[in-house]
Parts: C-alpha cells; sequence; structure tokens
C-alpha cells in the first residue's frame, strides 16, 4: 500500500527549474557550475548507453557480411549489401524452426509449473499456514542461498536415473521449485483480503479452487511477474539443458548455439553464426520491449531494501 | 460446548492435512532438485564412487588439492574478485546516482543501460568471444591494426583474459545493478538534503556527508552479492578461454571439467570446497561489518 501512495504523489518535473528532489535540485541549479554537472551526468549516462548497445549493434552490423567480407584484411565496418532475407537463409540453413520449437515448448512449460507449483506453496505458506510452515519456509530460503549450480552431479544423477533424459520435463519442472518466485508470491498472497477468502470458504470452495479463483485472479499482477522472469530465464537456461537434452534434435537453442559456438571443427559460416546469436537476442529485446515496465519493476523491488 | 470444541479441532485438523496436501507436490520438486542433490553431494564427496562402495573420508579432497588445476583455479578465484571489484563495482555505482539525478531521458536511458541484463548469458559469452578473438573481423585486434599494431590473440593471452572476461560479466550484469542502486538513492528522504541545504552544505557535502552514509548497507549487500556471483563464474571462461586452458579457469569451471571426466566424486569434492569457500568469506566479511557498525555506535 505504501508503494502506491508514493507513487501518486511522485512529481515528475519536466525542466531543472522544478526539480525538488535528490542531491541537487532547483535552487542548486540557478547555478552554472551545477547546470555543467548535470550535463557532465548526461554526456557520461550517454557514454554508458553507448558502452551497452555498442557491442550489440556491431554484432548485428558483422553479422550481416558475407563470409568473403569477414575474413578479408582490409577491414569495412558495414557490409557492401545488407540483405535481410539472409536471417531467413539462416533460418531454413540451420533449421531453427526446430530449435525454436523446442524452446517454445521448454518455456511454455516452465512457465507453467513455475506459476502453479510455486503458487500453491506459497497459498499454503502465505494464507493456511499449517502446523510447521515456518520451518518449510526456511529450508526453502537455506536452498536458495546455495548456488544450485554446486549439486548439479547429483541433480544429472538423480534425472538418468529416473529416466527423464533427453526430456523436457526436468527442464520445466524445476522452475516449479524456486524460492525467487516462491517469495515474490508469498508475500503478494500474504496482502490478499482475509474476507474474499472466508467467503469463498463459505460459499463451500476448497483450497485448490480457491487458489485458482479467488488468489490467482486477485494477484494477477505479481504473477504476470513471474510468468516474464520464468520466460526469459527458461529461454536463457543453458547447464541443465545441454546435461538433459543429449540427443541434438530435441536441442534449445541457447544448447544449440553452445554445440555450434563449440565445435572443433566448425561445419558452418562464422557471419551465420553471428547472425543466429543476432536472431537467438531479438525474442529478448522484443520482450523487453513489450514488458519493460513489469521487468524494471521487478528489476528494482528484486533488490535490496534494508 | 464441548461440541464446538470438537468441531473446532476437527476443522484445525482438516486444514493442516489440506495445506500439507497441497503443498506436497512442490515439497517433492524440491526435494528432487534442491535438497535432495545438495545432501548428496557433500555425502559422496567422500565415497570413491557415485553409488558409495568404499567410504574414502578425505582422499577426494587430497586428491583434489594435489591437482595443478585446482591450484590455478583456486588463485584464479581470487584474480576474478580483485578485478571484478575494480572494473564492475564502481561503474553501476556511479551509473545509478547519475540515474536518480537526472530527470531528462531518464526513462530512454533506462531501457538502454538494461538491454545487456536481458539477454542471455551464453549469447553474450559467444559474442565477446568473436569480440576478443584473433580473427580480421575482431573488432579489438581491428582497433589495434589502426594504432599500426599487431593482430594478438586475447583469448590465450593468460595477463589479461581474467580481465577481458570481467569486463564481458560486467557489461551483462551492470544495467540491473545500476537500476538496485538507483532505487535506493531515489528512497533517501528529500527533506534530510533540504535540512542541509539550509545549513548551507554544498552539494558535494551533501553527497559525502548524507547520501554515502545512508546507502552504507546497499553497497556493502552488493558488494557481497557480487563477490558471491563472482565466485560462481563458470561457462564465461569455459568458452572464452577454453575448457582446460588454466589462465582463466575457475573452481566452478574445474568441477564442471571433473565431471565431463566421469569423476563425479572429485567433482562433488571441488564443489563442496567452492561452497564452503563462499560460506567462509560470507561468515568474515559479516562479522567485520556487524564490528564497524558495533564500535559506531559506542563511540556515540
Amino acid at each position: 500500500m505504501k508503494h502506491k501512495d508514493k507513487k501518486t504523489l511522485e512529481f515528475k518535473p519536466k525542466r531543472l527549474k522544478d526539480k525538488l528532489s535528490g542531491i541537487m535540485n532547483f535552487s542548486d541549479y540557478r547555478k552554472i557550475h551545477n547546470r555543467i554537472i548535470y550535463s557532465l551526468f548526461i554526456i557520461l549516462l550517454v557514454f554508458f548507453v553507448l558502452v551497452a548497445l555498442v557491442p550489440i549493434i556491431w554484432l548485428f552490423i558483422t553479422s550481416f557480411k558475407t563470409i568473403q567480407e569477414i575474413n578479408s584484411t582490409k577491414y569495412q565496418l558495414f557490409p557492401e549489401v545488407f540483405d535481410i532475407t539472409k536471417i531467413f537463409k539462416v533460418w531454413e540453413k540451420m533449421n531453427l524452426l526446430r530449435y525454436y520449437g523446442n524452446t517454445l515448448i521448454v518455456v511454455i512449460g516452465s512457465i507453467i509449473c513455475s506459476v502453479i507449483f510455486n503458487g500453491l506453496l506459497a497459498y499454503v505458506i502465505g494464507v493456511i499456514k499449517p502446523v510447521g510452515h515456518k520451518i518449510i519456509h526456511v529450508m526453502v530460503l537455506l536452498g536458495y542461498m546455495i548456488p544450485s549450480a554446486l549439486s548439479i552431479v547429483p541433480l544429472f544423477m538423480e534425472i538418468t536415473k529416473v529416466g527423464m533424459i533427453n526430456s523436457y520435463l526436468p527442464l520445466c519442472l524445476t522452475f516449479g521449485a524456486n524460492a525467487y518466485y516462491y517469495m515474490l508470491l508469498k508475500n503478494s498472497f500474504e496482502k490478499t483480503p482475509k474476507s474474499f477468502i472466508e467467503a469463498a470458504r463459505i460459499d463451500g470452495l476448497g483450497d485448490i479452487k480457491i487458489f485458482f479463483k479467488v488468489v490467482i485472479p486477485l494477484n494477477k499482477s505479481i504473477i504476470g511477474v513471474v510468468a516474464i522472469f520464468t520466460m526469459t530465464a527458461s529461454y536463457c537456461d543453458f547447464l541443465l539443458p545441454k546435461l538433459v537434452l543429449q540427443n541434438e534434435d530435441l536441442a534449445t537453442i541457447m544448447v544449440y548455439i553452445y554445440n555450434l559456438g563449440t565445435m572443433t571443427t566448425p561445419t558452418f559460416d562464422t557471419s551465420d553464426f553471428l547472425l543466429l546469436l543476432v536472431i537467438s537476442m531479438i525474442p529478448q529485446i522484443i520482450l523487453f520491449i513489450i514488458f519493460q515496465k513489469q521487468i524494471l519493476g521487478g528489476a528494482t523491488a528484486g533488490g535490496v531494501k534494508e | 460446548m464441548e461440541d464446538k470444541k470438537k468441531k473446532k479441532l476437527k476443522s484445525k485438523i482438516k486444514r493442516n492435512v489440506v495445506g500439507w496436501l497441497i503443498m506436497l507436490p512442490t515439497l517433492i520438486l524440491f526435494t528432487f532438485f534442491v535438497w535432495y542433490p545438495l545432501v548428496k553431494n557433500i555425502i559422496i564427496s567422500f565415497f570413491d564412487t557415485y553409488d558409495m562402495n568404499n567410504f574414502v573420508f578425505l582422499q577426494n579432497y587430497q586428491d583434489v588439492f594435489k591437482d595443478d588445476y585446482f591450484i590455478s583455479a583456486f588463485v584464479n578465484t581470487f584474480k576474478y574478485i580483485l578485478w571484478s571489484i575494480i572494473i564492475g563495482f564502481f561503474i553501476p555505482m556511479i551509473v545509478g546516482l547519475f540515474l536518480s539525478e537526472i530527470i531528462h531521458f531518464k526513462g530512454f536511458f533506462r531501457v538502454a543501460i538494461y538491454i545487456p541484463c536481458m539477454l542471455s548469458g551464453i549469447a553474450v559469452v559467444f559474442l565477446f568471444q568473436n569480440i576478443y578473438g584473433d580473427e580480421a573481423y575482431s573488432i579489438l585486434n581491428v582497433i589495434r591494426s589502426l594504432f599500426g599494431m599487431e593482430r594478438m590473440d586475447f583469448r590465450s593471452n593468460a595477463d589479461i583474459v581474467i580481465p577481458l572476461i570481467v569486463v564481458a560479466m560486467t557489461w551483462k550484469g551492470f544495467g540491473g545493478t545500476s537500476l538496485i542502486y538507483m532505487s535506493n538513492f531515489q528512497d533517501i528522504d528529500t527533506n534530510l538534503y533540504e535540512a542541509s541545504r539550509i545549513d548551507g552544505a554544498s552539494p558535494m557535502q551533501r553527497f559525502f556527508k548524507i547520501t554515502l552514509p545512508l546507502m552504507k548497507p546497499t553497497i556493502l549487500t552488493l558488494l557481497i552479492l557480487q563477490i558471491i556471483s563472482v565466485f560462481q563464474v563458470f561457462y564465461e571462461p569455459m568458452i572464452i578461454a577454453g575448457q582446460t586452458a588454466t589462465s582463466a579457469m575457475s573452481l566452478m569451471q574445474l568441477s564442471y571439467y571433473y565431471f565431463t571426466k566421469m569423476e563425479d566424486t572429485k567433482s562433488a569434492a571441488t564443489s563442496v570446497i567452492l561452497a564452503l569457500i563462499i560460506i567462509i568469506i560470507t561468515i568474515i566479511y559479516f562479522t567485520i561489518v556487524n564490528k564497524l557498525n558495533n564500535s559506531k555506535e559506542k563511540s556515540k
């Protein structure tokens, strides 16, 4: 609630004359040297934006060169012809439809597992609170402190034992056991008005039905955030998919990139590989532009608050 | 009366049973993916094979300590931390401060700086592998040739490969950290600045006397988080420097290397050592921070 109040009160100044908050406000900007410092801030930020974007732009430009252009000793920044259809040619040549299809299955499965399993746990611990819920809460958080990559050997062995090698199931299910998403959901579920849940219970709804019909609709925004986070995490996930998907036809796009990139005798053009990197980045950048409010909000809210 | 109590008890029991039933599937997932592998990892590090045929106690650890790879990986870990503090610690702080102070194009700056964070680690590592490479199109060598210098393979140069990997990691991560700094800078109470302004403090004084002390907890927490994440650097050196290049090998990478060689128990031992180092550093860190805070309170 506090957060919301702050938002409505927040005043976004358009000119330095109106700036009220921060280390320097309007009165400081009456002095000319502070204005110079301010423009320095802007210039430096532009520099950092360039640092962030130039490698991506370089990759984009270079990936459209032909193999001759790439290997020629006379360097030219831009390709001679900018052939946008190269994307489709590479798409066909590398059979990317298959790998993107695989990735799509994994991503959708991960989102479903992530929302439902973490959500149910968050609902039980945050709302029902049965005996022992505090112990479970602490155990979940302890698992979060210790990096998961440290236990990759037993995890891989157990997955092999239960026969889930070359299956997408473990890749999706692993997102159902995520302490961070659990915390996000629990914090939000706890704020759900008790009266709604009680009313549903009096109407004779069971807990599972309450979860799907009352809690989820009331917490749409946080579930959206968890879904978006899971989507990017699952799309970028690499280590576990690489170990589990040993059949190369089943590879997700990141595993495919790794398999190609670490080949000892490459069977493809370097420029095609660079273009593949570009193609793998496009969905993420598009998603970011669509969901930037949720993603940036999550990026700052997930941070330290002490 | 009795009846009511009974009913209450009954509904309480029912609530507990239903609650546990609902969270059971998730608990199974946590057991399978998180808790069991963690415990099993520690246990098998004391055995000779994954199936735990013979208890060998510290044999695996001794083998790992004797391995030349381990020694270089151990030393490299501290090189990584040093470089990541030099390269990656101050930039997000500065960017976060600037972002919190400016009012023009704020949305644009935020989005643009965050874009590298959205990209997948693997794609970014291959991007930097191509930037640092010795091919004709690799941009670092193109710049070198502009100044008339010879082409050079940065990736196999042991002196600079670690800083270069840290640059790639920083490039990918600085946007997110900057935004955390930004929101914490913005959370500082404006009234404090107002009061100091009345007292005639300059912006510089305000920054050092108000902003920095208030930001200390954030800065310290982000520093330890950064150190912990640097410990787990893994596929960056594996791809940029090479699978078995000792010049940049990290402990995590060594653990994976043993794993690919089917030496599971040695791999487990390496990751236990790594986890222990992380835990010890975290404990030392927080004792120091607590001591500093206590001595300050006493002096007050």
